[in-house]
This record gives structure tokens, sequence and C-alpha cells, in this order.
């Protein structure tokens, strides 16, 4: 869910591209020094990133029978890590913004914020900690894109109602109204964006071993990477 | 590609400065979110539209086209500031003064939407990707932003004719079989980006690529005319809002 461009009074816009500045910083430092070191990953990064933005134009077929797109941030976050998702993410959502009229440039900070940052940093964190407790990889991955899905909504919510408290309960009511109504239509499409995402994964597994092995998901034997945390705090 | 950045491509403001359209569409944009919403949104919106559709020469329909899916997006974002919950009368109720807020809302959606949409109609992405550097974004990230918008929409042109051949193939007509077709899709993405990057990357190696896209700019001049005729419009704007909000109802 992109929040519509001038959809939030401007210090709200303004607050919320202050608080994931630092975020959208750093991994725009990890990309530098990723791209310094070695200068053949900008294409690599350049294709992740278009995959993250032709994830969104995926149709899913929702259980109430209409159709959505997936965020594509759990997937990515798993893939190409927190940080540099925080940087594909923000290119992708101004792409969107500039190319389909969806989503926003005053509201550019709220959106990143949901779904550049606080969606793929809880999908990963769950995926990170299922993996660490050894559960299979496709149920982690189930888990990690379910998540991230539901928190870049929750997210949203939190933020839609800061901006627009409910005149009579306030924050929490605001809250509770806009969390109803994402609820309704996103639970369904979280459920559906984590099976879209293993079926997704297994098919990578299958077909592209070498790639998911060079970006750490998997180890030479198809087992998980230890140096995921690594790369994440990098 | 995408319609949007098609038309702008062959929009008629396209050889202009992309900061003059920048300062035009992003300041209209600016006093769409910062005016209040009666009358300066109205007025806004007239002057985008009239900009829009005269000077810079964007086809009515193709507007509609683009502009129809924010507006959706400001209706049905508009929908819940009409009620209240958990007040005296009810759990769920008609909220005092929600039509008014909800109408200020749309109207300063969608004034804001046609200001970017301003913007996007006229400057293709290209144009701008490249002189982000010298305002300061980094190098190796608009490097990145620009394989990005290459391989987009060769991939989604890709991943249009996969769709087609799979409802040739009968792999929609279910829901499992449309499940399939689509995690097909996803992953087929993910294949077609990585072999996409390596084959740039095969191709740019023979050419001595040191870590740097090098890309031709269309040479373009900023003109002071048209940033200040910007200048006056906004100024203008700002000013009869003023006047008229102390007038009007």
């Amino acid at each position: 869910m992109h929040i519509a461009e001038g959809y939030l009074p401007p210090l709200h816009a303004a607050a919320w591209g202050v608080a994931s500045a630092p975020f959208v910083v750093h991994g725009v430092r990890a990309l530098t020094r990723e791209v310094k070191a070695n200068p053949e990953s900008t294409l690599l990064l350049g294709a992740s990133g278009a995959f993250t933005f032709v994830l969104s134009a995926l149709k899913i077929p929702s259980v109430t029978g209409s159709c959505s797109h997936p965020t594509g941030t759990g997937l990515g976050a798993i893939l190409f890590r927190p940080p540099i998702m925080a940087v594909l993410g923000t290119i992708t959502l101004l792409f969107q913004a500039l190319l389909l009229a969806h989503g926003g440039l005053t509201t550019l900070g709220a959106n990143v914020f949901s779904m550049a940052i606080a969606g793929p940093w809880a999908g990963f964190g769950v995926y990170w900690l299922l993996r660490r407790f050894d559960v299979p990889l496709m149920v982690s991955v189930f888990f990690g894109a379910f998540v991230a899905d539901l928190v870049t909504y929750c997210v949203t919510s939190v933020q839609l109602a800061l901006a627009f408290p409910d005149p009579s309960s306030g924050f929490l009511g605001a809250l509770g109204k806009f969390g109803s109504i994402f609820a309704v239509t996103q639970i369904p499409l979280a459920v559906s964006e984590g099976l879209l995402t293993v079926l997704v994964m297994r098919l990578l597994v299958k077909s592209s071993k070498g790639e998911l092995t060079r970006l750490g998901v998997l180890l030479q034997g198809g087992r998980k990477s230890d140096t995921t945390t690594e790369a994440a705090v990098r | 590609m995408l319609p949007i950045d098609a038309a702008a491509h062959s929009n008629r403001w396209r050889r202009r400065h992309p900061s003059e359209k920048a300062a035009l569409g992003f300041g209209l944009t600016l006093c769409a979110v910062c005016l209040p919403p009666w009358p300066g949104a109205v007025l806004v919106a007239a002057a985008t539209l009239t900009v829009l559709l005269g000077p810079a020469g964007v086809a009515p329909r193709h507007l509609w086209r683009a502009f129809r899916i924010p507006l959706g997006f400001c209706v049905t974002g508009a929908i819940p500031l009409l009620f209240q919950v958990g007040g005296p009368e009810g759990f769920v109720t008609f909220a005092p003064g929600g039509p008014v807020r909800a109408g200020e809302l749309l109207l300063r959606t969608s004034s804001a939407s046609l200001g970017v949409l301003l913007f996007a109609f006229t400057t293709p992405v290209s144009d701008v990707l490249p002189r982000l550097v010298r305002a300061g974004v980094p190098a190796p990230v608009v490097d990145v932003a620009l394989v990005m918008y290459r391989i987009s929409f060769l991939l989604l042109d890709a991943m249009s004719r996969i769709r087609q051949a799979q409802a040739a193939r009968l792999g929609l007509t279910t829901r499992a079989a449309a499940w399939r077709s689509l995690a097909g899709l996803g992953a087929t993405a993910f294949v077609r980006a990585f072999d996409r990057a390596q084959r740039l990357q095969a191709g740019l190696a023979g050419r001595g690529y040191d870590g740097t896209l090098r890309v031709l700019v269309p040479e373009a001049v900023v003109s002071r005319r048209f940033l200040a005729a910007t200048g006056a419009l906004l100024t203008g704007l700002v000013a009869v809002t003023l006047v008229l909000e102390r007038s009007l109802p």
C-alpha cells in the first residue's frame, strides 16, 4: 500500500523523510562500498532492483476474488539484505511515483519507511531467526515474506493514524480503523505473498543455485549461510 | 516502455532542462500540499491542468489514463475520514465534519498528483538520472538506478510475453494453475534479470568497463525566463489563495 501523493500533511511527510534518511544513507554507503570493491556488482544490483520493480507488477489472486500485487520486500530482503533493499526500495518507489503515478514524492519518506525499511528489516529478522533455529529454508522464507508484508501494512496504518487521528477516539481509534480496513485484504494477501515467495524460492533453488550461493542465501551444499547476519550488519 | 515515460519522450518540453520542469511541477505540488485546500488546491489544480493541456501539450486521453490511478487512491483514502470509531452514538458512526475533511483531502491529493504528473509527462527518467550526480547523489547509486531503469522495461516486456504464453497453454484456467504460472513468472523474472546483468557485464567488459556507466545527456540550458514565469505563477497562486481565503466563506 503506497500512501498517495499529498495524502500526508507537510509536517508528517517531512518527519517520515527524516526518519527514513539514516537507513537510506546507511544503505547508500553499503552499496557504494560494494560497487567500489566490485565494479561489476553495479549491474547485478541494477538487475536486482529491476527484479524488485517488476515483482511489484505481478498480480496476486486474492482470497476475496480481486487482485493485488506483492510488495516484494520480503523476497528482496532475503536475497539482497535489508540495507541494500533500503536503497533499491527507494529507487523502486521513486520509479513507481514517476512512471506509474503510484505513491508520491511528498510521501516518499513515509513509503520508504514502511516498504523499504520496516518491512524488509522485520521480514529479514524473522527469516534469520528461524534459520538460526534450523527451521527449513522454505518455512523461514514463508514467514519472512509474510511478516515483511504484514509489517509494511501495519506501519502504513500507524502513519495514517498519526496523520488523521479519529475525532472521537484519537490515535488508537484511527489505528483500529485503518488497521481493520487493511486487515480484511492484507492478512490474506500477506499469506498469498508468503506462498508465492516460497514457490519462487523453490524454483530459484532448482534453477539459480549459483546466484543464490553468490547472494549468500545458500552455501555450496545448499544449506543456509552463516554469514547472513554479518552481511546484514555490514 | 511505460505510457507516461513514452509520452515524456515525445513531449514538446522534452528538450527543456529538467530542473526547470522540476521547479514548476514540484513547486505546484508543494503549493497543493502546503496551501489551504479551499481555495488553494482548487487553484493549483486549475493552473496545473492549464499548463499540462496547454503549453506542455499533454494529450487529455493520456493524462486521464495516468491520473485515474492516483485519483482512485485519493477517493479510497478519503473514505475512512467520513467515519469515527467509539463515539457516544455507536461503535462506528459518521464523523462530524468528516465530509469536509474528506473533501479537503481529496482536493489536496488530486491537486498534488497533477503537479507530479506535470513533471513526469514532460521529463523522461533517462534525462533526470545522469544529472543527479551533479545534485550530489553518489555516482554508484545513479549507475544502479540507470541499470534498473533500462532492465525494467526489458523485464516487463518479457513478462508480458511469458504471461501470454502461459495463458495460451491454459496456465491460468484454474486457481492452482494460476499460482504455478505466477511463481514461474516471478522466478523467470529473477533468472532473466541476472542473465541480462551477466550479458551486459560481458559486453561492457569488452568495451573497457571501469565501473562507471557513461551515457550521453542531451544538452539543455536552464531558461531564466521559464524559471521567472514559474516563480511568478507560484507566487501568484499563493497570493490569490491567501486573498480568497479571507473573502470566501
